[in-house]
C-alpha cells in the first residue's frame, strides 16, 4: 500500500523568475503609492482581500470535508492545506492599507457628532482602534484554527494515528462556526464600509459565495497542474475531478444565487440609501464590468460545466477554473472601486505590476508550504478511500 | 432467448464492480445488477449507456420556468395590474423567485414521475427481485446463459474467486 512515488515532494516554484515578479509587484506598489494612490491603496486591499479569500475558503474547505466526514478529498488535502499560507501575505497587505493609508476608508477622522442619537451603534463600531482590533482578532482566530489543523494533519503522517482525524473534526467545528461570523464580520468592515452609508444584510454571505467559489478555483488548478507533472498520478483521478467539478458548479450558482438576492431585495424595496450601491454600478463603464463579473462568475461555468464529460476533462476544467479566477478578481473590483474612482474603472501599469507580483508571491509561498510535508497524507485514515474513489 | 439465468450475490461493492467489469471482459450477457443503494462506477462497468433522463430533467424545468413565466406575466401585467411601488408592470427581477421554484419544482417532481414510468412502477405492482437481500445487504449479478458454450461451473469458479457468496442457476421464462 505504502509507495514511496507517491510521497515525493512538490517543485519548488520560488525560482528566479518567480522572485523578480514578487519584486515588480512590490516596487509598483511603492511607485504607484507614490504616484497614483487614488487607485493603488484600494487596489492593495483587492489582492490581500483576495488572497485571505483564498486561503481562508481553503480552511473552510478543509473544515467542511472533516465534518461531513468525507473521504474521497484525502488525497488533495496538502493542496488547500498548502493554500492557507497564503493567508498571512493578505494579512500583511492588508496592514498595509490601515496603517500607510486609513484614509481608503471615507470615515477615517470623520466626526459622526451630525448625527447625534441615529447612529451611534455604527460610531461606535467604525471607531478606528476598534476595527483595528476587530482585523487582529478576526486574523489571530482563523491563523490559530488552521495551524492546529494542518499540524494535526502533518503529524498524522507518522503516527496515522486516528485521534489526530479525531481533533480536527472538532477543530472544524469550532472554525466553522467561528468563521462564519467572522468571515462575515470581515466582508462588512474592510470591503462594505468603504461606502458607509450603504449596507446590505446579504453582503457577508455573497462575499462568502465568492470567497469559496475562487478557493476550489484554485484547488482545481493546482490539482491538475500537479497531476500534469506527475506528482499526483495515480493520485488523482477522474472521479476527484468530477466531484471538484460539481462543487465549482454548484458555488458558482450559490454565488449567482447571493448576487440576485442581494440585487433584488435593494431593487423591491427601492430605498435610495440602499440603491445608491446598485446605481453606481449599473452606469458608465462599470456596467459592462458588472455584466462581465455575472458571466464569468456563473453564466460561464454554469453552461460549461452542466456537462459530465467537462468536469471529468481536467484540460476543460482547468480553463473554468482560470475564468472563475479572473470573474472574482472584476467581483471584487466591481465590489471596491466605485466608491473609490467614482469617474470611471482605473487600471494602470502600477495595477497590473501588482497583479503580477500578488499571483508571484502566492505561488512562491503556497509552493514552498506544499514543500514542507509529503504530498500525499499517507496516515490519513481515509486515504484508501480517496486514492481508490470512484 | 434463454430461459436460464445464473444469479451471484456479492457482500460488497468493491467485489461486485470487479466482477461486473470481469463479466464483461468475458462477453457474459448482463441481465441486470441488483445493488440496496446506488453504486457509484457501475454504470460505466456496465457499459450502460449514458442516461437520457438528464435531458428529460432540462425539458421539465424549462417546462416550469416558461409556464411560470407566462403566468406571473399574464397575472401581474395583462389581468389584473397592480402598481407595487411605481415599478413597471411587467417586471421581471419579480418575477425570478417563483419561476426559480417553480422550475425546481416542475424537475422534481416531472422526474419522479418520469422514473417510476421508466421502471414501470406503479401502485400494487410487485417486486421482481432475484434474491430479497438485495434490498439489504447483498449484491447481485444476472447473468443469461445465452449461448450454448455458457459454462456454469465455470462462472461458479470465476465468481467465487472475485468473492461470490452464491452462485446458482434460475431458470424461468422471465429474468429474475
Amino acid at each position: 500500500m505504502m509507495n514511496p512515488g507517491l510521497t515525493i515532494a512538490a517543485p519548488v516554484v520560488s525560482s528566479v523568475a518567480a522572485r523578480i515578479c514578487a519584486g515588480i509587484g512590490v516596487l509598483s506598489l511603492v511607485a504607484g503609492a507614490i504616484l497614483s494612490p487614488a487607485s493603488v491603496w484600494p487596489y492593495l486591499l483587492l489582492l490581500s482581500y483576495a488572497m485571505i479569500g483564498l486561503g481562508l475558503g481553503a480552511a473552510a474547505f478543509i473544515a467542511l470535508q472533516y465534518i461531513v466526514g468525507s473521504g474521497w478529498s484525502a488525497a488533495f488535502r496538502r493542496v488547500p492545506e498548502a493554500m492557507i499560507a497564503a493567508m498571512p501575505l493578505g494579512f500583511v497587505g492588508l496592514w498595509i492599507v490601515f496603517l500607510a493609508h486609513p484614509s481608503t476608508y471615507p470615515w477615517y477622522g470623520v466626526s459622526h457628532d451630525a448625527a447625534p442619537g441615529v447612529a451611534w451603534f455604527k460610531h461606535a463600531w467604525l471607531s478606528w482602534p476598534f476595527f483595528l482590533v476587530r482585523a487582529a482578532v478576526y486574523m489571530v482566530i482563523w491563523e490559530a484554527f488552521a495551524f492546529a489543523m494542518i499540524r494535526h494533519s502533518r503529524r498524522q503522517d507518522a503516527t496515522g494515528d486516528v485521534s489526530h482525524t479525531k481533533s480536527n473534526i472538532h477543530l472544524s467545528a469550532g472554525f466553522l462556526a467561528a468563521f462564519g461570523i467572522t468571515s462575515f464580520l470581515a466582508s462588512v468592515d474592510w470591503i462594505m464600509s468603504l461606502k458607509p452609508d450603504w449596507y446590505s444584510t446579504m453582503f457577508g454571505w455573497y462575499n462568502f459565495a465568492g470567497m469559496f467559489e475562487s478557493a476550489l478555483a484554485v484547488i482545481i488548478l493546482m490539482t491538475i497542474w500537479l497531476e500534469r507533472r506527475g506528482q499526483f498520478r495515480g493520485v488523482i483521478n477522474e472521479a476527484h475531478l468530477y466531484d471538484l467539478g460539481k462543487l465549482l458548479f454548484a458555488f458558482s450558482t450559490f454565488w449567482m444565487y447571493l448576487w440576485f438576492s442581494q440585487y433584488m431585495l435593494i431593487w423591491y424595496s427601492n430605498i435610495p440609501e440602499e440603491t445608491v450601491y446598485f446605481t453606481a454600478r449599473l452606469r458608465g463603464w462599470w456596467l459592462p464590468l458588472s455584466i462581465a463579473s455575472i458571466l464569468l462568475n456563473w453564466i460561464v461555468p454554469f453552461v460549461a460545466l452542466m456537462s459530465q464529460p467537462v468536469k471529468r476533462n481536467a484540460g476543460a476544467l482547468a480553463k473554468v477554473a482560470i475564468v472563475v479566477l479572473v470573474g472574482r478578481w472584476l467581483d471584487l473590483y466591481v465590489m471596491i472601486f466605485p466608491s473609490q474612482t467614482p469617474g470611471g474603472p482605473v487600471f494602470g501599469v502600477w495595477e497590473a505590476g501588482m497583479t503580477i507580483g500578488t499571483i508571484a508571491a502566492f505561488l512562491i509561498v503556497v509552493f514552498a508550504a506544499l514543500n514542507r510535508a509529503p504530498l500525499v497524507p499517507m496516515g490519513d485514515p481515509y486515504i484508501r478511500e480517496s486514492l481508490h474513489h470512484h | 432467448m434463454s430461459n436460464r439465468y445464473v444469479v451471484s450475490l456479492f457482500e460488497n461493492e468493491h467485489d461486485l464492480l470487479e466482477a461486473v467489469r470481469t463479466a464483461r471482459e468475458r462477453k457474459f450477457t448482463i441481465v441486470d445488477v441488483h445493488t440496496p443503494y446506488a453504486v457509484h462506477g457501475l454504470d460505466a462497468a456496465m457499459g450502460a449507456r449514458p442516461s437520457w433522463m438528464s435531458w428529460a430533467c432540462a425539458a421539465f424545468g424549462l417546462t416550469g420556468v416558461t409556464t411560470m413565466m407566462a403566468f406571473q406575466y399574464w397575472a401581474a401585467a395583462v389581468d389584473w395590474p397592480v402598481n407595487v411601488g411605481g415599478k413597471p408592470w411587467n417586471s421581471i427581477p419579480a418575477y425570478v423567485p417563483v419561476t426559480f421554484e417553480a422550475m425546481v419544482f416542475a424537475a422534481g417532481l416531472g422526474m419522479v414521475l418520469t422514473f417510476f414510468l421508466a421502471c414501470r412502477l406503479y401502485p400494487g405492482r410487485r417486486a421482481r427481485v432475484p434474491d430479497p437481500r438485495v434490498t439489504d445487504d447483498r449484491f447481485a449479478i444476472v447473468l443469461e446463459e445465452a449461448d450454448a458454450a455458457f459454462d456454469l461451473d465455470d462462472v461458479r469458479r470465476l465468481f467465487g474467486r472475485l468473492g461470490a457468496v452464491e452462485v446458482r442457476e434460475h431458470v424461468s421464462e422471465v429474468a429474475p
